[in-house]
């Protein structure tokens, strides 16, 4: 239902969206996720019609978001990083005006109540703290019962407790049937949230799938161990699983597959090695992030970005 | 896939314009500044020179008119030069600069619609200020004003529409409210000094005079004087005013900037 295709977007000499073609299905949290100025903000802003692209195709429902811009605002919700209100205008008093401008708007009331913040209804907005304003923002972006919400960097400047709450909310919102697109920098907001991610680099689509499955390109398994005495890289190898072997002072750290731990334990048990100071994790889509924006850094671009 | 939702129907635009000029007069009233310099300072003029003209009666250059008499067009048009040239915009780059206007641009509502509630709440006060202006320098301090309906409301027109579209230029060009609040604090003083608040230019006389009776608030006093008294204002000053709007209205159309 949105179809982004072979998107260029230049400023100047600068590219900042080069080629990037990616489409979200029906109700999905569809993450964009990418090392800052890296494309995201203006992949999404050429979505929702705040920027024409220099080259490409963008087609929402089929409509385009910038020749049917006015069509395509009544089902887009668009929640936009720094945007700040007048400093005297009541959270309830924003709600209103901009369901106004919607054919079909949701209750300000209830949707505040929702996103806990019908207890400031009648605060002025410069009062209202980081997580309030956030989460107003939010609300905006929502009364007008879109079909789709554009998110863009909605947790940057919430303390932990408000991220976990706002995830919920975007949870429950696209429990409702809503199509969320959200734009972070932050890895584990895209594992919770997103059904699929786009990850930008450069301007560059550098890979699009499951959290999961862009996590396991990190290289999965990770154990690190000190050995009660040498072992060659010969029999690390030989364990099952094992792919790859890092060695720093006494710690080795094998890489691979399956129950790491317990293979790499067992097997040199059985040569008589004991093995101290272990320490298991999976992999995660913060090793993939950055394996992969590290691996297209030292390519042959490898340019600076302004 | 489910289809597109319905086009949307020509009564909300109304809805929602209503709904803006609504919140813009409630800021207004929070944050009173426009309230203030717009009516506040014309009131104050009012006063000032309504007694110096009890206390002076008919001495202007043995014209038979008070002080008061002959500034009734300058206490107007310092009212419109601060709505106009102030209020109106360091409000709107204040909004741009914030976001506001972007904000408002991604919904089904255009962001001119704002500038449009912005516009109108200012107009509505310089017509406030005027109705004061009036009504209080003839009704408590007894200017002798003859008011030609038709002449005063061609200058008032004019006037408002060459000062406000000046406004219109600066909050088209001007990149921040810092600059903003400067520039229009400098073009304010200017425009002021042109009206010819401080000397009229009659008094000044020479090259300056030509320049004030040229100059966007000049013209404005001029015509307005004329008409208070009920004479057709002079052709150059109603040409002036609308030379200037031509330009500055194009300018500000063409130039302005949205974020």
């Amino acid at each position: 239902m949105v179809m982004v295709q072979h998107l260029v977007k230049r400023y100047g000499e600068f590219v900042a969206v080069d080629d990037i073609s990616f489409s979200i299905e029906e109700g999905e949290i569809f993450g964009i996720i990418g090392p800052n100025g890296a494309g995201k903000t203006t992949t999404v802003e050429c979505i929702s019609g705040l920027r024409t692209p220099d080259s490409g195709s963008i087609s929402i429902y089929g409509l385009s978001p910038q020749k049917d811009r006015n069509r395509i605002r009544e089902f887009l919700g668009v929640q936009l990083q720094e945007s700040a209100m007048p400093p005297r205008l009541k959270v309830g008093e924003a709600l209103e005006l901009f369901a106004s401008f919607y054919p079909n708007p949701v209750d300000p009331d209830r949707l505040l109540e929702t996103l806990g913040i019908i207890h400031v209804k009648n605060s002025i907005f410069k009062k209202l703290s980081g997580g309030q304003k956030q989460r107003l923002s939010i609300a905006l972006a929502l009364v007008g019962n879109p079909k789709i919400a554009i998110l863009d960097e909605l947790t940057t400047g919430l303390d932990p407790e408000a991220r976990r709450e706002t995830w919920a909310l975007i949870e429950s919102i696209r429990d409702r049937g809503v199509t969320v697109i959200l734009v972070t920098h932050f890895m584990d907001e895209a594992e919770r949230l997103c059904d699929r991610l786009a990850l930008i680099n450069h301007g560059k689509l550098a890979v699009l799938d499951t959290p999961e499955a862009i996590a396991a390109l990190a290289g999965g398994n990770r154990v690190r161990f000190v050995p009660s005495q040498p072992v060659d890289d010969k029999t690390l190898y030989a364990i099952s699983g094992v792919v790859e072997v890092e060695r720093k002072e006494r710690y080795i750290t094998v890489t691979g597959t399956g129950d790491l731990a317990a293979s790499v334990i067992n097997s040199l048990a059985r040569i008589g090695v004991h093995v101290s100071d272990i320490e298991a994790r999976g992999g995660n889509l913060d090793d993939a992030f950055v394996k992969l924006t590290r691996d297209d850094a030292s390519g042959a671009s490898g340019g600076v970005q302004p | 896939m489910t289809s597109v939702p319905s086009e949307s129907k020509e009564k909300e635009s109304r809805g929602h314009f209503a709904e803006l000029l609504k919140v813009e007069g409630k800021l207004a009233l929070r944050e009173p500044t426009g309230l203030g310099v717009g009516i506040g300072l014309p009131i104050i003029l009012l006063v000032v020179f309504g007694l110096i003209g009890i206390a002076n009666p008919g001495n202007v250059a043995s014209t038979g008119y008070t002080v008061l008499d002959l500034y009734v067009p300058v206490i107007m048009v310092i009212g419109f030069i601060f709505l106009g040239i102030y209020c109106l915009p360091v409000t709107l780059v204040r909004y741009r600069e914030m976001g506001w206007l972007r904000r408002v641009s991604t919904t089904p509502a255009p962001p001119s619609r704002l500038l449009a509630a912005q516009l109108i709440l200012n107009l509505v006060l310089a017509l406030a200020a005027i109705l004061i202006v009036i009504f209080g320098s003839e009704f408590i301090f007894g200017a002798p004003l003859e008011v030609g309906i038709p002449y005063f409301i061609l200058s008032i027109v004019l006037s408002i529409a060459v000062i406000f579209s000046l406004g219109l230029v600066v909050a088209a060009l001007v990149p921040s409210q810092t600059v903003a609040t400067g520039l229009t604090g400098l073009l304010t003083f200017l425009l002021l000094f042109l009206s010819g608040l401080w000397i009229p230019p009659a008094t000044v006389g020479g090259p300056l005079a030509t320049i004030m009776y040229y100059s966007p608030s000049g013209a404005a006093v001029r015509a307005l004087l004329y008409s208070v008294f009920n004479t057709a204002p002079p052709y150059t000053a109603i040409v002036t005013m609308v030379a200037y709007t031509v330009v500055f209205a194009f300018i500000a159309i063409r130039y302005f900037r949205w974020e």
